[in-house]
This record gives structure tokens, C-alpha cells and sequence, in this order.
């Protein structure tokens, strides 16, 4: 079976100076693909490379076998990949309404964002009382819930997360796996970055650890979390 | 008490006037992130535009010339993007601060070399205003009221009901997550350039109407402009809408107070006050 998602051997960065030098990953279908490393590992680089944030210096990214290594970010949600940055994930001065139409931008019809609006509101009540509400205004878990329903706006087949978890409350935390899990039932694949890695290798299917821009590790989430070396480096002890 | 009165309609006209160059620089500042010093000069061509439409040897009256003067201003806007911003777009501020004002001395010196430096009018002849109340206003007046009034209903609509204008907010928010979202960045930044242009064009041809063109007409009228953004919040149209009233009412309503002649010392005054208040305003990132 072809894979989703196959990235060979991609050297990326800013400017003069190179982040990831020669990362290889593959997503299949249906998966959680977690990927882990110490920070300035280039987890969040190779995200935004697999996004076109940042175009790659070589390499090529594969999306169901049609070639998106020069695609521009515009065109990724209308292919179906989301990517839900981390931080400033949210427009702040427009409604929780607005931001979730906002998601739908590559969508044509009104009348089609309506109807995604509609299900995101039935999946997500607290959302739909805080229509009117700007953005700004949400707490750091309401927040995070409205970036993850913009990605999901244009029914996306893979989302990539860049630290989903990030400031947030563990209970939130929890909540925020948990749908994960659950959208991940329904055929969403994901690639989800992690610094917070022993919640999301619970998850995760598979997992990549990086490591000063190249591959280090790959393996079940299970078989990471065993990892004693991993465990040492990554996990705390 | 006439005086009064009087002064408080001509603080509403310059009001008027000031919001609709206001409001064009804040939306450029929110969705590009740089002050454009030479919006002044689309102001000046808007009205010269329309003066060369109306003159010989073309002659059209006003009503047929104003709509292709407004295009034509759109195309000037458009192309000083395409040719000088666009190519800058990653460039630094300071760049950006300095291309601009050096394509205002440009736009500027250019008017001066068709029509010269001399002040000019559109030759209709003075007309007495309708006199209410002991109050006088021209007809032109109150196409100023009227169309300025227009103006921001459009914008409401368009910002608030329309994708496009929920676009253009979202841009001025984060640029980069507009991108990663999916809206089409590059459409709607130069559909903020049309309307800022139409914003200029529209604000220098009432200007022009209601007193003179001289090629030096943008200057100074961009310094009202960005006393009235100052005071409103760099970036928030609705801010700079406020900030132009209350500018054009400070202005006029002083001019009771103290002699005429020190008028655009006020606008000055208002805005170094304000850069001394809110230092931040111009150069820092925008809340």
C-alpha cells in the first residue's frame, strides 16, 4: 500500500542556517505519527517543511504519491493536510465564527463551510456559545479546541500538530488526546510534535525521535516508551 | 454662537477628510506591517487625475470623470505595490520606511513636472453656501458628509459581512497563519491596496473640491492622517475613523481659541503627544 505521506532525505532551514540535514519519514493511512527530540532537534522545521513554510534545499515530500516538495502553504488545506501551528494558532481580533470560516478559506461554497461549521458546532458545544466572541478572548484550552476545529473545517486527511499540548492544563491535555484519538478513528491521519513525549507516545502508533536534524530513532509508541535509552534522554528517567 | 456652529461643521468636513486618509494608511499598516509615506501622494493624484479628466483637451464633467479618476488612482496604488512594495515584502521596516518616502518625493515631484507648483483649481465658480441656522455649507460640503458617510457603511459591510473583508482582518492579524489556513494572501493584499487607494483617491478629490490642488496637497494632509491613526490605534480602522474626527474637530474648534495660522500645529501637536504617550505605536509590534 502506498504511503500518505513520504518524505525522503529533506535538508531544511532559515536563511544561511541549515535546521534539518537529511530527514526521512513515512505516514500511512489511519495513522498517529508521533515525532519526538530535544529542542533545536528541528521537529517544528520539519513540520513547517512538510507545510511549505519553508521550502526544503533537497529532498523530496510525497502526498499520496503526487510530488508537494515546491507546493505553497495556500494550497496544502485544499489538498487536505491541516497544520495547526503552535502558539499563534487563532486570528484574535476576529469571532470564534469568523475564525472557524477562516479554516474553510479553501472552501468555494458558502453554503459547504456552513455545513462544516454546522458539525464542528454539534462536535464542539462550547465553541457554538462562544460564537460571537473574539478569539482573543478564549482561555489557552478553548483556544487550542478552536485551532484544532479551524484545521478541521476542510475535512482534512492528515493534520499535523506542532505541539498540541503546549501551556495547557494536563486535564485539558487529556481532552485534547482524547480527540485525537477519536478524529484519528474517523480517518483523520496525524503527525503530531511533542516535546511533552511520554503522554503522546501512549497514543502514537509510530514515532520518530530526531535529533540535531536527523533521524535517531524509529519504532512503535510502545516500543519507544521501553526504549531505555529513550527513556534516559527524552522521558526523564 | 454662529461661530461656533460653523466651526464645529468645518471640524466634521476636515473630519471627514482626515478619516478617509486615515483609514486608508491603518488598513495598509495592519495587513503590511509598514507605515506608507507616500499614500499622501495618492491622495494628490486622485485629485489631479480627476483635474486632468476635467480639463482640456478631454473635458469631462465631474460626475463622468470622478470614476475613472478613482480607477486610475487604483492603478497607481496597485503599481507602486507591484514595483516597490511587493519586491520588499521580506525587507526590513527601515527599508520599507525609506522606499516609501522616497516614492512620495517621486509622486510628488512628478505632479509638479505636468502641472507645476502652482495651486489650482477644478474652475467651478464660487458658489454661496445654503446658509441653516446662521450656518453656511456648499453643495460640495455635503458631498464630502455624504460620501464619507457611505464610505464607512461599505467598509463595515465589507470587513464584517463579506469573506473577502474577514480575509483582509485575518491578514492584518497574522499573515503567516492566513497563509497556513488557506486564504489567498496575495489576492487580498491587493485588495487592500484597492481600497486604500479608493480611500486616497476619493479623500484628495473632495479635498481638491472643497479648496485647491497643489502637489505638496498629500504631505501635509498624511501628517493629519497619522496623528488622527496615532490616536485611534495603528491598524484599527475604526480607530483611525475617531482619530481623524476628533483631529479635524480639535483643529477647528482651536481656531477659536488661538489665530488660524498655527492650525496644522495642532494636528503636530496631537501626534508627538501621542508618540510621547504611546512611544510604541509606530515602530512596535501592534497588540
Amino acid at each position: 500500500m502506498r504511503s500518505i505521506l513520504d518524505v525522503q532525505n529533506i535538508y531544511s532551514g532559515y536563511g544561511k542556517i541549515e535546521v534539518l540535514h537529511g530527514v526521512s519519514i513515512h505516514v500511512e493511512k489511519d495513522e498517529i505519527v508521533c515525532i519526538i527530540g530535544p529542542n533545536g532537534s528541528g521537529k517544528s522545521t520539519l513540520l513547517k517543511t512538510l507545510f511549505g513554510l519553508i521550502q526544503p534545499r533537497r529532498g523530496s515530500i510525497l502526498f499520496f504519491g503526487k510530488d508537494i516538495t515546491q507546493a505553497e502553504p495556500e494550497e496544502m488545506a485544499g489538498m487536505g493536510i491541516s497544520y495547526i501551528p503552535q502558539g499563534r494558532n487563532i486570528f484574535p481580533s476576529l469571532t470564534v465564527k469568523e475564525n472557524l470560516e477562516m479554516g474553510g478559506s479553501p472552501i468555494r461554497h458558502a453554503k459547504t463551510i456552513e455545513q462544516a461549521m454546522a458539525s464542528i458546532f454539534q462536535r464542539y458545544p462550547i465553541l457554538e456559545n462562544r460564537r460571537q466572541i473574539k478569539a482573543g478572548s478564549l482561555s489557552g484550552g478553548e483556544r487550542q479546541l478552536l485551532a484544532f476545529a479551524m484545521g478541521m473545517m476542510v475535512q482534512p486527511k492528515l493534520m499535523l500538530l506542532d505541539e498540541p499540548s503546549l501551556g495547557l492544563a494536563p486535564k485539558i491535555i487529556e481532552e485534547i488526546y482524547e480527540e485525537i484519538t477519536t478524529i484519528n478513528r474517523e480517518g483523520v491521519t496525524f503527525i503530531i510534535v511533542e516535546q511533552n513525549a511520554r503522554k503522546v507516545l501512549r497514543l502514537a502508533h509510530r514515532a520518530y525521535v530526531l535529533e540535531l536534524g536527523k533521524n535517531r530513532l524509529e519504532d512503535t509508541g510502545e516500543g519507544l516508551l521501553n526504549n531505555e535509552e529513550v527513556k534516559r534522554l527524552y522521558l526523564g528517567g | 454662537m454662529e461661530y461656533l456652529l460653523q466651526s464645529i461643521l468645518n471640524g466634521i468636513l476636515a473630519g471627514c477628510i482626515y478619516a478617509l486618509f486615515a483609514m486608508g494608511l491603518t488598513l495598509i499598516y495592519g495587513v503590511l506591517n509598514f507605515v506608507n509615506f507616500a499614500h499622501g501622494e495618492l491622495i494628490m493624484w486622485g485629485a489631479y487625475f480627476l483635474y486632468l479628466l476635467m480639463e482640456k483637451p478631454i473635458g469631462l464633467p465631474l460626475f463622468l470623470a470622478f470614476i475613472p479618476a478613482l480607477l486610475f488612482t487604483t492603478i497607481l496604488g496597485l503599481g507602486t505595490d507591484h514595483f516597490i512594495f511587493r519586491p520588499l515584502r521580506q525587507a526590513n521596516r527601515l527599508t520599507l520606511l525609506i522606499a516609501s518616502l522616497g516614492l512620495s518625493f517621486l509622486l510628488r515631484n512628478g505632479a509638479q513636472f505636468f502641472w507645476g507648483a502652482e495651486i489650482r483649481t477644478y474652475g467651478f465658480e464660487i458658489r454661496r453656501g445654503m446658509r441653516f441656522w446662521g450656518v453656511s455649507i456648499t453643495s460640495n460640503q455635503v458631498a464630502i458628509i455624504i460620501v464619507s458617510v457611505v464610505c464607512v457603511a461599505l467598509l463595515y459591510l465589507l470587513f464584517y459581512k463579506s469573506r473577502l473583508g474577514k480575509s483582509m482582518r485575518a491578514v492584518s492579524d497574522s499573515l503567516e497563519l492566513s497563509r497556513v489556513v488557506g486564504i489567498n494572501s496575495k489576492k487580498t493584499i491587493r485588495f487592500t491596496w484597492v481600497i486604500a487607494s479608493i480611500l486616497a483617491g476619493l479623500g484628495g478629490i473632495l479635498l481638491a473640491l472643497d479648496t485647491n490642488l497643489q502637489p505638496g496637497m498629500g504631505l501635509i494632509n498624511l501628517v493629519k492622517a497619522f496623528a488622527a491613526t496615532l490616536l485611534g490605534g495603528v491598524g484599527n480602522l475604526w480607530g483611525a475613523l475617531l482619530g481623524g474626527m476628533v483631529i479635524g474637530l480639535v483643529e477647528n474648534l482651536g481656531v477659536l481659541v488661538i489665530s488660524p495660522g498655527y492650525k496644522d500645529a495642532i494636528a503636530f501637536g496631537i501626534m508627538i503627544l501621542m508618540l510621547l504617550l504611546r512611544p510604541m505605536v509606530l515602530l512596535g509590534s501592534k497588540e
